[in-house]
């Protein structure tokens, strides 16, 4: 489903050439669900960017789903993102001044589907904040906001899901709920599930883990 | 798939609105479209008026006067063009009556006459004039009071004009275009146009005045004239408009005109800026919703739709409230002044109109044009690094079309491409003049903002950090406050230049043929009755015989005076002469040296030349300069005399002025009359015959009732000058509210962090405070030298008014822009801060 091929990213400082993640091979398989551990500042985020298509690599190649997402320009990476990937952040990401139901329906509408607002609410009654549709972002506790995130990533079915420290912004309980919201999605729907996490029990949850040290990335084998 | 923009674009709006997140740019547009139509719209309708009242200096809305009689065919067309009109034959030709002789200024007028303004009687000699709609009845005769004393004539008597008799029916007070000049005006005679003929004064030889008066709608005036016009022979026609009256009363509706103009033009500038600063912050505000969008798959074209079709919604509502709001606004303005000012009953125009919706439009596209394509280029990688923001910051591009796009609009507005560069260029001096300041506020900053960190130095050091961000914040500070203070300064100015042109006082009654022994007594008379004269100025005619050498012949038919005369224009043959040592008040000389200044002992003129002084219009039209030697027929005798030095004459003032004033030397051999004025309260009016009885040979010219009206219009003007301002004013402020809610904006999230890591509420609150009192008064620094360079600017090249430095503000500007923009911060920030810090942190998502 995820197949990289020396991947490189170098990015120019005021200290002249920064290479800030080693040549990366690997490849996940589909409905797999992998976690990338790594201290702070060791790439993860930039290498997560660079699977999803948000960010260019300097070098190297990215197949996601037999497409080359390196040959492909910012529109076709934006189509293919709303046709195959779906995000989660560490920092929601919601658009604030849309309404949870809103905001859920927007990738659906982005990609043309059809009836967004009856597909919003069944994933919004499945994430368990149906009462919750007609309310603002910031009228939502972080826990809410997070599983609104989490049924707008799904509201289109991708068949990989990236999530960037889904549960760096929310307390344990909250965390557990979100957890397993999002493996319970993963195994329902068969997504590939790619996620950034420092929360090593959240990291023993997935498949498999791989650990980021200094742009360097390695299986762990637990 | 296609209506989904559209459909995204409404729902973000509707809920943005609904939430009151796009109140500052929805503001900022109904502020510039309600500003620029309520000023316009309320200037149209002024103008309107003011149009209509100086219309009746030329009793008309158009005059065509010609030196042959004018082709009946002409007057017949112009109805067919749906205009009315008027005829008046004029000359001067002798009166004779009781065994007296006068010379007249005979009119023949035709019953539509006049068809603006209304002729005058007077029930008693020098009374009051009281408005009639008559025309004098054949063989009847109108005349001046004047008349009456020098032909010692009585109502009811028979006068002769030319060959034929007259019935004095009624005494002429004035008629609408009966002119302004104290010199040679002759007592005026009204007669019906159909009695001209059988006066046999229109002969060949005779200087005979042709005038058509117009009156109908612009367009089928300016519709006839394009027909006309081809037709007309410039030796021997004239067209003249309201436009082209250069009485004192002509040049204040020009400036007030002027006026108005550059007032919409600042609301213009005000409002474009405020929308400006509301599209920036508009823009940042939707940096995350576009990264988010463009993550979940959405293609540029789909996210530009989104946000054209927003902004057009923004837009399309701010057009329509604001030219609600401008239309209620202007009608309030309107009722509230009335009685004070005159406006036009026609209460709806479209030219405002359009204007305002052309402004709020291309404000709206142009202004938000480059934040928006900020907006479109923000990488959806955003998401993952929040610092990262729009690649595309061509902020060089971003002022070049919203400087392009100010211009434009200034230029379309007032179709003056001068007045609009004039603002434009001191605007750009005033950008550059800031930005070279703030760079030396930072550095000045580096040493103030050392030391321990308290709220001062948190002031610096945000000042210091963000210097880009802060030159840009005081800029427009800096301009809002400059804009308001030139429209503030030119209202001033203007008015009080036309206060000084007519203070309380001025003389209303003029006196001439004051002969050298009837002075002495003349004086005395008057100061027993407790009149105050304005001093006596001798006046002797001279005719023009040589300009250097070139020989001036007049005494040949007119025809030819007409070709040998081509390059001297405006020369007539006669001109008055005064002379004295003594500079007159008002006069300023700009070349050469005044010749009381000087022996003439000591000059190298060579003998029986004498020194004059002449006035620098005359002296540009009939092109004598500095050492051209003039020579006058006085009299009988030939006296020449070379010009010393060049004057500007106040023509505003209502005093006898005069284009050639020569050295007493010159005249000594000369008998002269005098000329004075006097002030009559108007109190005293029924003295006058009383007071005039013992000089019944002196004429005496009426000019209160001018004065009057003059005063009446200036105080109207004056009036609907200080709506504007005030107008002006609430819109400046509101654009520095709007800034300061902007640039609050941007210091919520420090505020929010600061606050989380423990400052002190009041820390906070001093240091902003502190930071707006900085930047208000550099802007309030910057804006009272900026005010200076386009004060300069406008007044010399567009109001032709004298300019000068206005110190004062130099320290007002800093004081007042420190105290209403620290206020404004202050209060501001106290809102922020008295939400807790929750809200605040949530706010910020
Ligand atoms: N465009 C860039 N310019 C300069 N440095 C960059 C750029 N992008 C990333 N970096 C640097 O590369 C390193 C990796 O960043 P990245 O965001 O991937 O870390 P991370 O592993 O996600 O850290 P965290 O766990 O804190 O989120 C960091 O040191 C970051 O400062
Ligand atoms: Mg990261």
């Amino acid at each position: 489903m995820i197949k990289t091929e020396n991947l490189i990213k170098t990015v120019s400082t005021s200290e002249g050439e920064l290479q800030i993640l080693q040549p990366t091979n690997f490849s996940v398989e589909e409905g797999q669900s992998i976690a990338i551990v790594g201290s702070s500042g060791s790439g993860k985020s930039t290498l997560l960017g660079l699977l999803a298509g948000l960010d260019t690599a300097s070098s190297g190649e990215i197949w996601l789903d037999g497409a080359p997402l390196h040959a492909l320009d910012e529109e076709a990476r934006a189509q293919l993102r709303g046709e195959k990937v779906g995000f989660i952040f560490q920092s929601f990401m919601l658009v604030p001044s849309l309404t949870a139901l809103e905001n859920i329906m927007l990738p659906a509408e982005i990609t043309g589907l059809s009836n967004p607002k009856i597909r919003a609410l069944e994933v919004l009654k499945q994430v368990g904040v149906a009462h919750r549709a007609g309310h603002y972002p910031n009228q939502l506790s972080g826990g809410e906001q997070q599983r609104v995130a989490i049924a707008r990533a799904f509201i289109t079915q991708p068949k990989i899901l990236f999530a960037d420290e889904p549960t760096g912004n929310l307390d344990a309980k909250n965390s557990d709920n979100v957890e397993s919201l999002l493996f319970e999605l993963n195994k329902q729907s068969n997504t590939t599930l790619v996620l950034v996490t420092h929360d090593p029990e959240l990291a023993l949850k997935c498949d498999r883990q791989l650990s980021m040290n200094a742009g360097v990335l390695e299986e762990v084998t637990v | 798939m296609s209506a989904m923009p559209r459909q995204l674009a409404w729902r973000l709006f509707k809920h943005e609105a609904k939430r009151g997140e796009l109140s500052i740019i929805l503001f900022a547009i109904i502020l510039s479209v309600a500003s620029v139509l309520s000023l316009s719209l309320f200037s149209e309708r002024l103008q309107g008026a003011l149009t209509d009242r100086s219309a009746e200096f030329i009793a008309a809305d158009r005059q065509l006067s010609a030196r042959t009689p004018i082709d009946p065919e002409w007057v017949m067309s112009a109805q067919t063009f749906n205009l009315a009109t008027a005829q008046q034959t004029s000359t001067r030709s002798m009166a004779f009556a009781n065994d007296e002789l006068a010379l007249v200024d005979l009119r023949a007028v035709s019953g539509d006459y006049p068809l603006k303004g209304t002729i005058k009687l007077a029930p008693e000699l020098f009374a009051t004039g009281v408005e009639t709609t008559q025309i004098p009845a054949l063989g009847e005769a109108w005349i001046d009071s004047r008349l009456f004393q020098l032909l010692g004539v009585s109502l009811g008597d028979s006068i002769e004009l030319g060959e034929a008799q007259f019935t004095i029916t009624k005494i002429l007070s004035e008629i609408p275009d009966g002119g302004f000049s104290v010199f040679n005006a002759d007592p005026m005679v009204l007669i019906n146009l159909a009695d001209i003929d059988a006066t046999r004064v229109t002969g060949p030889g005779s200087r005979v005045n042709y005038k058509v008066y117009f009156t109908g709608s612009e367009s089928d005036l300016d519709d006839y004239f394009d027909v006309l016009s081809p037709q007309l022979d410039r030796q021997v026609h004239r067209w003249l408009s309201v436009q082209d009256d250069t009485s004192p009363i002509g040049e204040s509706v020009a400036r007030a005109e002027q006026f108005f103009l550059l007032a919409s033009l600042l609301a213009i500038i005000l409002a474009a800026v405020a929308i400006g600063v509301a599209a920036q912050r508009y823009a940042q505000r939707h940096f995350d919703p576009v990264a988010i969008m463009k993550t979940l798959g959405a293609s540029t074209s789909t996210i530009r739709k989104v946000y054209l079709y927003q902004i057009g919604f923004i837009a399309l509502l701010g057009i329509v409230i604001g030219a609600i709001v401008g239309f209620v606004l202007q009608q309030l303005v309107v009722s509230a002044l009335a009685g004070t000012v005159e406006v036009s009953l026609q209460i709806w125009y479209w030219r405002p109109l359009l204007i305002a919706i052309f402004t709020g439009s291309v404000c709206a596209l142009l202004f938000c044009l480059y934040p928006l394509l900020g907006l479109f280029s923000i990488p959806p990688l955003r998401v993952l690094r929040r610092d990262i923001a729009s690649s595309f910051t061509s902020r060089g591009g971003q002022y070049l079309t919203a400087g392009g796009a100010i211009l434009l609009l200034m230029w379309v507005y007032s179709q003056n491409l001068k007045i609009s560069l004039i603002l434009f260029v001191s605007g750009l001096i005033l950008v550059g003049l800031l930005l070279a300041s703030t760079l030396g506020l930072i550095v000045l900053g580096r040493i103030l903002g050392s030391g321990r960190m308290g709220a001062w130095q948190l002031a610096w050091a945000r000042i210091k950090r963000r210097s880009l961000d802060n030159s840009v914040q005081l800029i427009s500070f800096a301009l809002t406050i400059m804009l308001l203070l030139v429209v503030l300064v030119m209202r001033n100015d203007i008015v009080q230049q036309w206060r000084d042109q007519l203070p309380q006082g001025t003389a209303n009654y003029f006196l001439t043929n004051v002969t050298e022994e009837q002075r002495p007594s003349l004086i005395q008379h008057f100061s027993d009755n407790g009149i105050e004269t304005d001093g006596l100025f001798p006046v002797s005619r001279g005719r023009f015989v040589k300009i250097n050498d070139e020989i001036l012949r007049h005494d040949i038919t007119k025809e030819k005076e007409d070709t040998t005369n081509e390059t001297r224009r405006g020369m007539g043959r006669e001109a008055n002469l005064t002379w004295d040592t003594q500079l007159q008040m008002g006069n300023e000389v700009i070349a050469g040296k005044w010749h009381g200044d000087w022996s003439l002992e000591n000059s190298d003129l060579p003998p029986g030349v004498y020194p004059v002084s002449i006035e620098e219009r005359v002296g540009e039209r009939m092109r004598i300069g500095m050492g051209d030697k003039l020579t006058f027929n006085i009299g009988s005798e030939i006296v020449t005399v070379e010009v010393t030095s060049i004057r500007t004459v106040n023509w505003q003032t209502m005093q006898p002025n005069f284009f050639f004033v020569l050295h007493p030397m010159a005249m000594e051999a000369f008998r002269a009359s005098y000329i004075t004025s006097f002030y009559l309260p108007p109190e005293r009016k029924p003295e006058l015959t009383r007071l005039m009885a013992p000089f019944a040979s002196v004429t005496m010219f009426d000019v209160d009732a001018r004065i009057n009206q003059v005063r009446s219009i200036i105080e109207q003007v004056s009036a609907a000058i200080e709506f504007i301002l005030i107008l002006v004013l609430v819109a400046g402020s509101l654009v520095l509210v709007a800034q300061v809610q902007a640039s609050m904006d941007e210091r919520q999230r420090e505020l929010a962090i600061l606050r989380t890591l423990g400052a002190k509420g009041s820390m906070i609150r001093a240091s902003v405070i502190y930071e707006f009192l900085i930047i208000g008064s550099v802007a309030g620094l910057m804006a009272a030298l900026a005010n200076e360079v386009s004060l300069y600017l406008l007044q010399t090249q567009i109001f032709q008014m004298q300019s000068s430095l206005h110190i004062e503000y130099w320290l007002i500007a800093p004081l007042t822009g420190a105290v209403v923009v620290g206020l404004l911060g202050a209060t501001s920030c106290w809102r922020l801060l008295s939400m807790n810090t929750q809200v605040l942190l949530s706010k910020m998502l």
